[in-house]
Order: structure tokens, then sequence, then C-alpha cells
């Protein structure tokens, strides 16, 4: 047996001389988040805490949640189930549990997985916050431990998790006749989970969901308490093992007459706010019951409908909202249809060069300057065709180009293509029917190149002449003019997203383009080289 | 902003055709590769040759001349790159300040919401309303589908932006690759904040860096130069991120858009959008850019380098056909200069012009050791035979160039004041330009005598009558008709313009002087008729009789107008000794320009023997020898069949050619097959692999030069052809 | 009224931690003879004094106290003989990769004998020191407990840890106990051969407890002690409510309804915390009410609920698509909802007829709450509007949802009737 002992000595020893730099690095973090360092207290809200009722002032239309919460939180030191909080974008899930964790002033680590984009980050910022530890410049902003697996995150968890229980313990033990601000309260510490959804794209493995639902039990320490926050409900985490669904809890979106106390929240008048709001709440509230969507709806609205007024003070009567209303009624539509509104910063010079630019079309040149009274940013002539054609190319089929571009080109192909198309009415809206579903078809790029080399002969033979004489010399050779270099033209499209494009070398001929642009585009830069697109366009 | 790579990929066809050449070639001929250099030198070298024998015995002291046109070039084109930089940034220059201050004022407005230092890094969000939580949100137009012209300008707003004190990251596409995914981006981010590399890059080490006092209280601008490139759902992930940290880490996007703004409308869904709090700005479009260049570099002649019509014409059109962006542009514009140095003798002599005030002090001591031959040269220069009274003397030479600078003064104040005019007619300077340009314009009756020897081809007489047909739409006929129907107020300002513009030109500036000073009287009684309020009629009258003389002023300011044009604007072509400061060859300039690869492969393909001079096949007849190129052979052969090629045939009639002994004709192609029984009967074991072998690294060689592809797996047999037409 | 505060807030928390305290809960189950508790403890403590190998399977439901009877269990053998079991805890969530299992072995080992651990041990070097360490506790007389919880984790991939652990255990010398804890009743079919053939195939099966089992659990839960420091009257009296309640038939009758749904103990534990969370703190007794709140609340439906939230432009989109459904269109995406859409606006004039952006964005809202998905997971570079979709709610649903919605346009509750 001695024999069979000796290993393990040897062993042993190398197990401690190898474990020495693991209690160094321990307690060099702890160093290092000396300068002003982090205390117990540091994992709860902080400021100065709140009181309830003022709590519920703040969330209008909230009230039942709340008090859910801290029903199910319930008083101190109590152990809790985990908590499933769910419900739309924007409807207080975080600043409730976040208020009531101020309002309630106990300790809690908080991550989102929106932040924390993988399973090691999130584990790294839980255990940092755990540890009290401050990423900066002196640690070379690196994370106290380094745990990428959920095995050693478990480990080293709950044993900080048992460090910070007793320091939570003696806390309150000497504490407990009366108590400093900002000193946590209880025993307990609570770990929240927000956009839990997201977890689900993380790994294809998809071991990390299971395994923080089942934390709880894994962990198996009462005073721990899990709160998980989503976006989706519960039903969207069912696995084919099942697990063990935490207590579910509903945010719904905001009533209208909740929305209309958030708004009211806070504002100087609050007499015209409430007037305005009777203008726009109902229709816009048909749209979108999000508070963050219509808040950036209102606020450009809100300016307009006061624009009349003298001083944004006063309480409007009757005639005068009526005066208000029909200021605000020619911006509602446009108001309900865009979704993404941008103000341009006004400066003259540049609104000069702009209106210079929009009224460049009375010059009647062709080439690629009077393009800019439709498209607002600079195509070469060459590109212009280019994209045409491949949009030509994605929406035509491929059986209708040897009727539609002949040598001959656009003079006569107007009857051509006639009787194609009289010849495929019936397929026409079964074709339709498909450009519908799947969008604008692909194409090789030698079908681009035929199609683009008919179209620029066709223009050469047609308008040769007076664009010799408008565009001076140099154009003798229009056709190979703009033919060269035609590949780096496709590139610079696709950069623009104008083609999209699958497989890698353009040279051999296994990749497929599509065109992705717009029709009203696309009519747009024919209407810019005066090329009749309509007349080459399948489907008339 | 120069980018000569571009120019590389152009020509990288060109070296991968000849390399295969010289390999298989060297099988043929030893000498060959001395015959490639020729190849690709004869541009150069032909020209320096023709220059050697018009200016004889110029080898004694050619390199010192050499010498001195390197250090002109230097100088000349050092010149240029540096008045282009300055008009470039000085365009940027208001927008990048409109910037400026707008970051500064969302900054506020972030922290108008404010935070405490310990908040910051927090783990949590703060709780504010929704309104906070969005992003504050440049989108930069930078009106031009190609990005190249951009490349810099973004870099300039950083820097910019960092000299009034903010921090900057510049991001790219490359950083929002998907197989990066948001960890690559935040890398990025954090290496050019914080200057570490993490592997565990995450947003929060951006909030604890912030939190330091160095750090604190200064807004963090993000530049993402081009968005359409990026992918969308990591730059949505990459938003989202941002707006969790929004007011604890005051964040200021700033977007590149190189087209329209859907762009980020179709790249990101609605509820990124929603975090975006967007305002847009507009750099200046590429027009704009050209015309502050060309007015810099070609009509104010910052360098005294200028270029002949054709050359301008042909610049012109590549811009707004070819690729519209100013890089491309100056690059042509170096092109030229290289070319005008590289080939032109005397052009050593435009630093020495421009360089100083008073070239006769120059000139005085220099003629001294100007040696005879260049002045023969000088003066048998075309343009100067026609007034060949004078004897040939440095004085001469010296006095005709500083008469030449002074027409060239002229002529681009004119232009320039026709620019002025134009601008109420929203013509640009570059289509000015290139009209101004034309020899012979405006005066017939001056420049006729000019015509057969300022430029002496046929070309140039089709090119005045088309100038004569295209008067109606001419710009310069458009300026003037503008200035004729220009309201007084306008007119009075163009005329101070030009007050401003024709300061050195004495006679003119006096006669604009002049105008104004009537038209300060005219505006002075027009004002009091206004002031005094007298009955209807009389008002009406007045103003009447009152613009009636203005449209005398017009008329007046119209005739001065055609008067500068016609006396002064004389085209550098016109000018003796312009050959010294103007690069007129167009084709040299389009052949290096845009040396449309597939083409010249073809044609070399086609005919080689214009190449590789060899005496085998020198004859011209289309005949296909068996000691051509393997290359050119298989390609000709290619030419007759359709855009599929069946290899088998294809193999039989190139076996058959390769096997036709080249005494008899070409006649060969009939009866080949009994011929190549024959031929196979007796040499079948050595010939039939190296044959196969030819053949192949034939079509290896066409699709290495992207003319072919090769057979795919639905028809084996066949390959197809790639070359779209010649 | 501050007296009767105090007790109540108590009993509360006590309530709370009996109810996340399994061992506690489970308790009631130990004493019955023919309960899995008897038979595992039989096993293991059999296999513990006559130092043998063993190895069991535990199969039940999720959430049906496998692990908690298992540590219940070890927890008194713990008590008995002390120094003769040592116990390592595997977890297939955390260690179904062998290295880390291994790894994890070694370190357990390494804390149960004081030893020191290395984290640069290689996999070989801990399953060497693991197979020693069998020995050697072998010898010594010195059972291991292997619990290996989610097990059905472990037979994925090459089993290599089960195999060397059982190949181990084949040896005399060695003395462990393989406990599989898995909620796969077919988890030993996984197994590969040659570890199935290592393996004994003792079951223990959890059933779902019986209604006396259920009605002693509740007893046993909810009953506050006595003599404790909780008031004494105060108690009784909880006590005898309680005793009310559970006796009543709708109570049962709550319970029963519940259990039909999902019969494991979690499940009933997760309904007892949220009945007992809103017990009244001022009288300080548990009610009927409470009970019927924590059912309501228990028992959702998710997509009502979102369908509720929807706007009434999204409620159109979702009609819109329902339509299409109806119409035998066999795959559909935004452009044909937005034609089908269109259609409606014509035929019967709707007052909410948008632009296209912004049924988009509804439609993307719709995506975001689950109410629709698209066909394939991710589409490539097609954008959204052309990848095919559909509803993930039944024709059913969104009736019922149109018509318990407040101020649903009636045009749409038409449209889906017909």
């Amino acid at each position: 047996m001695g024999k069979e002992e000796s290993p393990q000595i040897t062993r042993r020893t190398t197990r401690s001389s190898s474990s020495t730099p693991i209690l160094k690095n321990g307690e060099e973090t702890t160093k290092t988040s000396e300068p002003h360092p982090l205390t117990i207290n540091d994992l709860v809200f902080g400021g100065e805490p709140i009181k309830l009722d003022e709590l519920l002032s703040s969330f209008p239309g909230r009230r039942i949640q709340i008090l859910e919460l801290m029903r199910l939180l319930g008083p101190l030191n109590s152990p809790m189930l985990p908590l499933f909080l769910y419900g739309g974008t924007s409807t207080g899930k975080t600043s409730i549990i976040l208020q009531i964790f101020r309002h309630l002033n106990r300790p809690f680590v908080y991550s989102s997985c929106l932040t924390c984009y993988s399973p090691r980050i999130l584990f790294e910022s839980i255990m940092n916050q755990l540890l009290l530890h401050r990423k900066n410049a002196d640690n070379g902003y690196a994370s106290a431990k380094r745990c990428e697996r959920p095995s050693d995150f478990v480990v080293s968890l709950r044993e900080a998790l048992t460090n910070v229980l007793n320091t939570l313990k003696e806390n309150s033990g000497k504490s407990s006749s009366r108590k400093p601000a900002g000193q946590a309260n209880g025993r307990m510490i609570y770990l929240i989970f927000d956009n839990l959804e997201l977890v689900r794209e993380w790994d294809k493995s998809s071991s990390i969901l299971p395994f923080l639902f089942e934390l709880y039990d894994i962990l198996n320490m009462p005073e721990v308490g899990l709160i998980f926050i989503s976006k989706v409900s519960p039903d969207a985490y069912y696995s084919d093992r099942g697990y063990v669904e935490p207590i579910p809890i509903l945010f719904p979106d905001y009533t209208e007459d909740s929305l209309r106390q958030i708004f009211m929240r806070n504002q100087a008048n609050p007499k015209l706010y409430s007037s305005f709001l009777d203008v726009v709440l109902r229709t816009f509230s048909r749209i979108t019951r999000r508070v963050d969507e219509l808040s950036t709806a209102f606020s450009p609205l809100f300016k307009k409908y006061c624009e009349p007024l003298s001083d944004p003070g006063l309480v409007p009567n009757e005639d005068m909202k009526r005066k208000l209303f029909s200021h605000l009624q020619p911006h509602l539509a446009p108001a309900l249809n865009e979704i993404f509104k941008v103000q341009s910063q006004p400066s003259p010079e540049v609104e000069a060069k702009q209106e210079k630019v929009k009224r460049k079309s009375n010059a009647n040149k062709l080439g690629g300057r009077e393009a800019f009274d439709e498209i607002d940013f600079h195509m070469s002539t060459s590109a212009k065709y280019l994209i045409i054609s491949a949009f030509l190319a994605s929406r035509n089929p491929a059986t209708l180009d040897a009727s539609l571009f002949d040598s001959t080109g656009g003079s006569d192909n107007r009857k051509r293509k006639r009787k194609s198309s009289e010849k495929s009415m019936e397929q026409k809206e079964t074709a339709e029917q498909e450009l519908l579903m799947k969008g604008p078809g692909t194409f090789p790029l030698e079908r681009l190149l035929a199609i683009f080399q008919c179209l620029t002969s066709v223009v050469e033979s047609s308008l040769g002449e007076d664009q010799q004489i408008n565009e001076g010399l140099g154009a003798g050779n229009g056709d190979s003019g703009l033919m060269s270099d035609v590949l780096l033209q496709l590139s610079s499209l696709c950069n623009a997203n104008f083609i999209s494009k699958g497989g890698s070398c353009p040279l051999e001929g296994s990749t497929r383009y599509r065109a992705t642009i717009s029709e009203d585009l696309a009519l747009k830069v024919a209407r810019s080289l005066k090329f009749p697109l309509s007349k080459y366009l399948y489907r008339g | 902003m120069a980018t000569p790579d571009h120019a590389e990929n152009d020509l990288q066809p060109f070296f991968v055709l000849h390399k295969a050449l010289v390999q298989k070639s060297e099988r043929k001929s030893s000498g060959s590769r001395k015959i490639r250099r020729r190849i690709e030198l004869s541009p150069i070298s032909a020209k320096n040759a023709e220059k050697m024998e018009i200016g004889t015995g110029e080898e004694r002291d050619d390199h010192h001349y050499e010498h001195l046109r390197m250090e002109a070039f230097n100088f000349v084109w050092s010149k240029i790159e540096s008045t282009i930089k300055d008009v470039l940034r000085n365009i940027n220059l208001n927008v990048f300040n409109e910037i400026h201050r707008w970051v500064c004022e969302s900054f506020d407005a972030i922290k108008s919401c404010g935070t405490t230092l310990t908040k910051a890094t927090h783990s949590y969000p703060i709780v504010t309303d929704a309104t906070f939580r969005q992003l504050f949100t440049g989108l930069v137009f930078t009106k031009n589908m190609e990005f190249v012209d951009d490349l810099m300008t973004f870099e300039e707003l950083g820097l910019h932006l960092k000299s009034h004190g903010c921090h900057v990251a510049n991001l790219s596409s490359i950083d929002f690759s998907a197989n990066n995914g948001i960890g690559g981006c935040l890398r990025s981010l954090l290496r050019q904040f914080l200057m570490v590399t993490l592997d565990a890059a995450d947003i929060s080490i951006l909030a604890s860096w912030y939190s330091d006092q160095g750090n604190y209280n200064k807004p963090v601008v993000v530049i993402i130069d081009d968005m359409e490139r990026c992918c969308g759902s990591v730059l949505s992930d990459f938003i989202l991120m941002l707006s969790e940290w929004a007011v604890k880490v005051p964040v200021i996007l700033i977007m590149g858009v190189a087209t329209t703004l859907d762009a980020p409308r179709n790249i990101l869904p609605s509820n990124v959008l929603q975090h975006l709090h967007v305002s847009k700005f507009l750099l200046g479009s590429p027009s704009e850019r050209m015309d502050a260049i060309v007015e810099a570099v070609l009509v104010r002649l910052c360098s005294g380098f200028c270029v002949g019509y054709k050359v301008a014409a042909f610049m012109r059109n590549y811009f707004l056909r070819q690729d519209g962006t100013l890089t491309s542009f100056i690059r042509a514009l170096k092109i030229a200069c290289v070319e005008h140095f590289s080939s032109e003798p005397l052009s050593f002599m435009l630093k020495a012009l421009f360089v100083e005030e008073n070239s006769q002090g120059f000139w005085s001591e220099e003629h001294a050791l100007f040696p005879e031959e260049m002045l023969k040269y000088a003066f048998d220069l075309p343009s100067c035979r026609r007034n060949n009274t004078e004897e040939r003397t440095g004085e001469n030479l010296a006095h005709d160039l500083s008469e030449l600078k002074r027409l060239q003064k002229c002529w681009s104040t004119t232009v320039l004041c026709l620019y002025e005019a134009g601008k109420y007619n929203k013509i640009q300077l570059l289509d000015l330009f290139c009209e101004a340009v034309v020899p012979c314009l405006g005066n017939s009756t001056a420049s006729n005598h000019h015509l057969g020897s300022g430029i002496s081809s046929s070309s140039d007489h089709s090119i005045h009558h088309q100038y004569l047909i295209s008067e109606k739409c001419s710009f310069i006929c458009q300026a003037i008709r503008k200035v004729r129907d220009l309201p007084v107020v306008l007119l009075y300002q163009l005329l101070k313009s030009w007050e401003k513009l024709t300061e050195d030109v004495i006679e003119i500036h006096d006669k604009v002087k002049e105008l104004q000073s009537l038209l300060k009287f005219e505006n002075g009684k027009s004002l009091k008729q206004d002031l005094t309020n007298i009955p209807k009629r009389h008002t009406s009258r007045s103003h009447l009789n009152m613009d009636k003389d203005s449209k005398v002023l017009n008329e007046k300011a119209a005739r001065l107008m055609e008067t500068m044009v016609r006396d002064y604007m004389q085209p550098v072509e016109c000018i003796p000794f312009h050959e010294i400061v103007c690069f007129k060859n167009v084709d040299k300039l389009q052949s290096a320009l845009m040396g449309d690869p597939r083409r010249r492969i073809q044609l070399d393909l086609l005919e080689f023997q214009k190449i590789l001079l060899c005496s085998c096949c020198s004859n011209s007849s289309k005949a296909i020898l068996p000691s051509m190129h393997d290359t050119s052979i298989l390609y000709t052969l290619a030419q007759e069949h359709g855009d599929l090629i069946n290899l088998h045939d294809w193999y039989q009639s190139f076996k058959s050619t390769v096997f036709q002994p080249s005494t008899k004709g070409k006649h060969k192609l009939k009866q080949s097959p009994a011929k190549k029984r024959k031929d196979t009967n007796e040499s079948q074991n050595q010939s039939e692999a190296s044959i196969q072998v030819r053949f192949c690294r034939a079509v290896t060689e066409l699709q290495i030069t992207g003319l072919l592809r090769m057979p795919s797996k639905r028809r084996p047999d066949y390959v197809q052809r790639v070359a779209f037409g010649l | 009224m501050k007296g009767r505060e105090n007790p109540a807030e108590d009993a509360l928390i006590l309530l709370r931690s009996r109810i996340c305290n399994p061992n506690f809960v489970f308790t009631p189950f130990s004493d019955s003879p023919d309960s899995n508790y008897s038979k595992l403890k039989f096993i293991i403590s059999s296999s513990v004094t006559e130092a043998c190998n063993n190895s069991i399977l535990l199969l039940g439901p999720r959430g049906s106290g496998k692990t908690a009877v298992l540590e219940l269990v070890i927890r008194d053998l713990l008590a008995e003989h002390a120094d003769m079991i040592s116990v390592i805890r595997l977890n297939g969530l955390l260690h179904s990769d062998d290295n880390c299992a291994v790894k994890e072995i070694a370190r357990q080992l390494c804390v149960e004998h004081q030893l020191l651990f290395s984290k640069m041990a290689s996999f070989d070097d801990n399953s060497q020191f693991m197979i020693a360490m069998l020995r050697e506790c072998g010898l010594a007389h010195k059972t291991i407990i292997f619990v290996l919880d989610e097990f059905d984790f472990f037979t994925q991939g090459k089993q290599r840890l089960l195999y060397s652990l059982l190949d181990a255990m084949q040896s005399v010398t060695s003395q462990a106990v393989v406990i599989g804890v898995s909620c796969r009743l077919d988890a030993d079919q996984l197994l590969e051969k040659r570890v199935r053939s290592r393996f004994s195939h003792r079951k223990v099966l959890f059933l779902p407890p019986s209604k006396e089992d259920l009605q002693r659990l509740l007893e046993h839960i909810f009953s506050l002690p006595v003599d404790t420091s909780l008031p004494n009257d105060y108690a009784v009296e909880f006590n005898m409510k309680l005793h009310h309640i559970l006796a009543d038939e709708r109570f049962k009758e709550i319970i029963n309804t519940l259990l039909n749904s999902d019969s494991t103990v979690k499940h009933l534990l997760r309904f007892l915390f949220y009945a007992v969370c809103h017990m009244d703190l001022e009288s300080g007794f548990l009610s009927l009410d409470n009970f019927r709140t924590a059912m309501s609340s228990i028992q959702r439906q998710p997509k009502m609920e979102y369908l509720q939230d929807c706007s009434i432009l999204e409620l159109y989109i979702l009609v819109c698509m329902k339509r299409l459904e109806v119409k035998e269109q066999n795959s559909y995406n935004f452009n044909s909802v937005m034609k089908e859409y269109k259609g409606i606006h014509d035929a019967y004039q709707t007052s909410d007829y948008y632009a296209r952006n912004v049924c988009l964005r509804a439609f993307e809202h719709l995506v975001q709450r689950e109410l629709i998905c698209f066909m394939d997971n991710r589409g490539n570079n097609q954008s959204i509007e052309f990848r095919a979709v559909k509803l993930l709610i039944s024709s059913h649903e969104l009736y019922q949802g149109l018509k318990s919605y407040r101020s649903c346009p009636v045009i749409l509750r038409k449209l889906v009737d017909q």
C-alpha cells in the first residue's frame, strides 16, 4: 500500500505547488480594487430609498404588478421560488423591478443578456459584481474570475455567494438594532437575468437556457432568489425535456388611459398636453401601444401643436383647441404613416447647396448630374445602365431576353414585347404571385453583361449624335467607353446594397446576383437617363 | 485619396497573359524575353525615340534635363496635390463644424438627464423615459454611390472632432462582418478607446473606462464609415447594446450613408430604428467638389500645368460616365502630368516659369547656357511655326513665354467671370471649362488664322463644326444670356464678384468699375423712386423705365462679357509655345487610365504578330499556322464556335492545325482528317501526349485570362466562352 | 394590531421557507415502508454495508422529487455511518462533457479527502486519480456514491465517463454506487452496449403522489408548530382554519384541476407558494381566495394575453393571415399579407389603412411577440417581406381573442366569422 501511496504524495505536492497561483490572483484582485473599494452595500440600488406609494404613483397602470411582485418577494429574509416576468417591449419590467429593489433596499445582481452577449461574459459579469470587482486600467480591464463553462461558473458562484451571504449575515446580525442608510437589507441576495429571450439564439447546443432555469435547484441555496425578465411568454421556452417553469408574472401592454397617465407625467402645461392627447392618442394607439414608439411620434407633433401659441404656459379654451387642432390636422396623416423620422440640421449653406442640387433639372443635359432632381446621390452613367440591366435581369424571365433585346435594340421591340406578353397572358398572374412570394430573381453574371451591352448599344445608336455634341469629345468610343471596367462598377453596386451577390469570384459564373433595388428607384434612374424602362419591363 | 491599387487591379490580366506567353515562348525561342521587355516599355521608349530624333544631339546633357524635368514634375504635382487637399478640406469644413455643434448639443441633452459617476459603472440601466434611451445619430450623406472619395473624409472628421475634445472611434464595415459578430466591433471599439485588446470584449468595460476621471464629461463619438456595407444583424445588436447603456456612456453615433435614406430602413429592423434619434448632414456633392478642384487646378492654374481640350473632354466624360469619383479624376490628372513631363523635353521650364515672378530675369541668365538644339526644338514647335519672323533667341522665347503666361491669366479671369454669371443658371464650371479650352471658340474671326497652325488635324475642324451646330446650347452663350436677363440686385452682386476677379487684368477691371458706377447710380435712382410714394401710374411708369434702363445695364454687361470672351478668352492651344505647359495627348492618357483589359487580351491573342514580332508567322494572312502560339491558335479556333465549345471538336481541329506542315498553305483544314490520320500513323507515340499537354495548357491559359469557363457538371464535354465581344 | 402583525409575518416566512426546502417537503414520504425513500435507502445502505458495487436509475417526470428524496436518503445515511460514505455529485447540464466531468469528480474527491486540487491537471491525470481513489476507498472500505443528475446528458457522445466509472467498478477492490437521475424514462435505452452490460438495471420509478399522500403533504407543509416562537393561540387558530380549508370541497376541486394539468409535486409547490404569498397579513390566515387567485395566475394562456396586447393594426394583420390560411394558400409572406390587407380595405373601406412601413413594423411586433413566426429559421440575405411566415395561434384562439378584445372593430369579427 505504501507504494501506492507514493504517486499520490507526489500528486499532492504537484497539486499544492500548482494551486498556489490561484490563491495569489485571488488576493491580487482584492488588492487592485483597493483605491475606492466596493463594499457589500454597493449591491443595493443605492440612492435614497423611495416609499411604496410614490413607487406606485410613478408607474401608472402597473399597480397590480407591483403589489404582486412585493407579495412574491415577500417580507425580509423569506426564501423565494424563481420568478419570471414577461411582457412586451417597454412595459416597464426592468424599471419596476429595479425600483422595487430600490424601495426594498435589498442586495441584488443584475445582468442583461443583451449586454452580456455570450455565456462567458454573462458569467463573468455576475462574478464581478459578486466579488465586488471593478474593472479599471491597472487591472487591464480584466474580470475577477475567468469562467467559460457552466461547471466552473457554478463552483465559483457558490463560493462567492456563500461569502456574500456570510457578510450579509454578520451585517444584519450586528446592525439589527439600527440600520445606517444605504445598508443592505436582509440576508437574501437576488440574481436578475434580463432579456432572457436572447439566450435562445446564443448556442446551438442550447445547454445554457435549461441551465439557467435549473440554476435554483443546482445551487440549492434558499437565500438566493432568481428573477428572469423576458419579452416572450414562458411557452416559448418549452423544450423536449421539459423544465420546471418559474412563477409567471405578466406585464401587459398599457391600456389607453394608462398611456394617457404616463404621458401626462411631469408635463409643464398639463391642460394643453391633455388637449393634445385628446387629438392624437386614440388614433395612434390603434397602430401601436408601445410607449417608446408613441413618445417618439408625439414629441415633434406636440411642437407643431404648440407653434401657433404665443406662450406655452396658457390654458387653451375650446376654440383655441379647435384652432390648434386645425393647425395640427395636416401633419397627422404623414406622422401616422411614418416610422422613422429624420430632422436635418438646417444650416444655410448646406440648405443652399441642397436647393441648388434640387433645381438641377432645368439645365437640360444628359449624363450624371441631371439625375440629381430625382436621385440625390451621384452615380456614373455606366453604373446607372448596369443597375437598370440588373433590375431587368432579376425581373424579366430569362426566356424573354431574346425577344426584348435583339441587336436592333429599342426601336421595334415594343411590338415584340406585346406579342410575347399576349402569348403568356395566363402565366402573368402566376408570375406576379411568384414575384410577390420570392421577390426578385437571381441571374448569372453573363446574362447581366449581355443585357447591359444590349442597353448601351441601343442607347449609343439612338441618342448617339446629340450626346456627342453635348458631351463634347472623347465619347466617340461610347459603347466600349461604357463597357470598360464594368466589374468594378458591379462591385461598387454590390457594396451599395443595390445588387446582392452570393458566392465568391465574379469571373467564374458560379455566383448568381439579385437586384434588390425597389422599382421606383429603378424608374428614377431610368428617368434620369431618359431610358424607357417600362418598355423593357415584363408584365408592363 | 489617390488609389493606385485600382490601376494595378485593372492591369492584372496583362501580367497574367504575358507571363503565360513568356513561359511557353522560352520553350520556343530564347530571345523572347528581350522582345517582351520591348513590348512593355514600348509607349515610353517610342516616344522618347521620336523626341530624340527631333532634338538631335540632346543625348549629351540628356541626363541633366531628365533631372530638371523630374524635379519640375515633383514640384508641380506636389503643388497640385496640396491645392486639391486644401480645396476639399475647405469644402468639408463647414459641414464638420456643423456636426461638431450638433455633437455638443446632443451631449448636453444627454447630460441634462444626468447620471452620477458611481451609477455609470453599474450593470443595470438607468431608469429614464424612453426618449432618453434613444441614441443620437447623425447620418452623413456622402452623395456618391462610390465610396472611394470619402475614405479620407471620415478620418478627417474624426480628427476634427478629436481636436475639439471628443473621444472618437472610427469603425468601418469590416468590423461589422457577420462572422465576427458583435464581439468583433466591440473589440475594435475598445482597442481604439482603451488601447487594450481583450478576448472577451464587453461594453461595461467601456463604461468603467469612461468613468475614469480623465475621460469623464466628454462626448464619445463612434463613426461608422459605410453603413450600407455593414451586416445588418450585427449593426442592430450594436445599436441595441449602446442604447441600453445610453445615458451612462454618452455615445453619439455618426454613420456615413452613400445612397439614400432608405438604406438604414432596409438594413435595420424597426425596433432598432426606434432607438435612433436621427439628424442628417450633407457633404458636398461630387460635382461641387469637382468644380472646386477644376477651378483651383485647371482654371486658376495653381501650378501652370494645363490640359488640352481633348484631354479635358475625355476627363469630363470619364468622370460623368465611367466612374464618378474624384479619385479617378485626380488619378487621370496625375497620369497626364507624368506623361507630359516624361514626353515633353521642354517641360522643365514649367517650374522656372511659375516659380519666378519675372521670368525675364530668369531667362536673362539662363538663356546663355541654353543649348542650341533646345531653342531650335522650341521654335520648331508647331504652335510657333506660323510666326517665324523674329529670330530664334532666348529673349524672344522668354518674351513669348511671359506673353503666354499673361494670356492664360486673361483666359482664366474670363472663364471665372463666365462661371460667376453661369452660377445663376446652375451651369457647372466643368462644362464651361471644357468649352473654353476648345480652340477657336467665341471669336471665329479672331481665331481663323490659328485654325491651320494651332492644331492641325481633320477632327478639329469637325469639332469646330460641331461647336457651331451646338451653338444654341453652348454653356458660354447660356451664361451670357443669363447676364442679359438678370434682376438688378443679382447683377449688382455679379459685378461685385467680377470686380474682385478682374483685379489684376486692368483693362477689364476698369470697364467693370464704370459699369458698377452706372449701376450704383441706377440703384440710387430706383431706390429713390421706391421711397417716394407717388400716384400709381407714376410708380408703374417709373418702374417701367427703371427696369428698362436696368435692361440697358444688362445689355452693357452682356456686351462686356462678350468682348471679354472674344478678346481675352484665348484658349491655351492657340498660344505659341503652349506645348511646354499643356498636355494634349489624349490617347496615351486613355490607354493608361482605362486599358480595357479583356479587350486587350483578346486583341493580343488574335493579332499576336504585332507583339511577338516573330519571323515564322509574320505574314499578315489570317491563316492559322502551326508555328503560332498555342493559346492564340486555340482562341482563333474558338472564334468559329458559339459560346459553347465542344472540347472534342476543338481538340481535333487544334491537333490538325498543329500537325499541318507550314509549307502547305491554308486550305489544309478541309482534308485535315485524312492528313491527320497519316500523321498520327507515323508519329503516334510521341505526338499524341504532347499535343494533349499543349492543348490542356493552352486551355488553362485561356481560363486564367478569364476568356473561358471550365466544363460544368451538367455538360462535361463543353467549355463556355466568357468573353463578351471585343 | 402590531402584536398580530408579527406572528403572521413569521408564519409567512416559515411557510415560504418550508415550501422552498425540498428536504422538508419530502420527509412525510420517508416513513412508509414501500415508498421510494425506503427502497432507495435499503439498496444503498446494503451496498454500503456489504461493501459491494451497485448502480441505480431514478426515473420520473421533472419535479417529481427524485433528487430531493435521494438527498434525504444520503443525508440519513451520512448521519448513520458518516466515515464510510463520500458523495460525488455531477449534473448532466454542467458536466455532460467527459473532460470537465472527470475534472469535477477529481475536484470533489480532493475536497472530500482534504487534498489540493490542481486546475492544470489533464484528463488522464484526473481519470487516473479517480481510479486510484476508487481503489483506495475500496481498500479502506469506504463507499463512493456518484450521483449523476440529468443522467441522459451523460449518454450523449462517447459515454467515456460512464464506461470508465462502471468499468472501474468491475474490479473487486472498488466500492461505489452510481445513481443516475433522469426525467427520461428510457434513459437506460440510451446507453451503449458496453456500458449497458456493466450497468445493473435497477430502476426506481417516481409516480405522482396519491390523494392521501397529498393530503398529508398539505397538512405537513401548512400546519404551524404549536411549540415555537409563534404565539400559541395564533398557531392553533391558524391550523384550525387550515383544516376547514383543506376539508372544503371547493379546495379539493381546485387541487384536482391543478393536478389534472400537471401532477408533479414541484408544480403543486409552486401553486402553494403563490397561494401563501397572497396570504393576508392583516388577518394572518390563509383563505380559499388565496388558492383561487393562485390557481388563476398559475394557469396562464400567454398567447391570449399577447393577443390582448396587440394594437388594432396588428389584429388586422393577424386576421389577414388567418384568411390566407383559410384560402389554403400553402405559403405566404408579408407581401401577400399586404395584398390581402389592401383587398380588405378596398372591400370594406376600413378606417385604418396605413402605409406599408407602418404595417411592416406591426408585422415585426407580431414576430417579436411570437404570435407569428417565419417558416425557415434564419432566412438568408432575403429581406423580411419575402420570407414565408405562419401563424402560431389557432383560429379558435384568434376568435376568442377578438371576442374578448375591448375595442375590437366589428369588421374584424365579421371577417373571422365568415
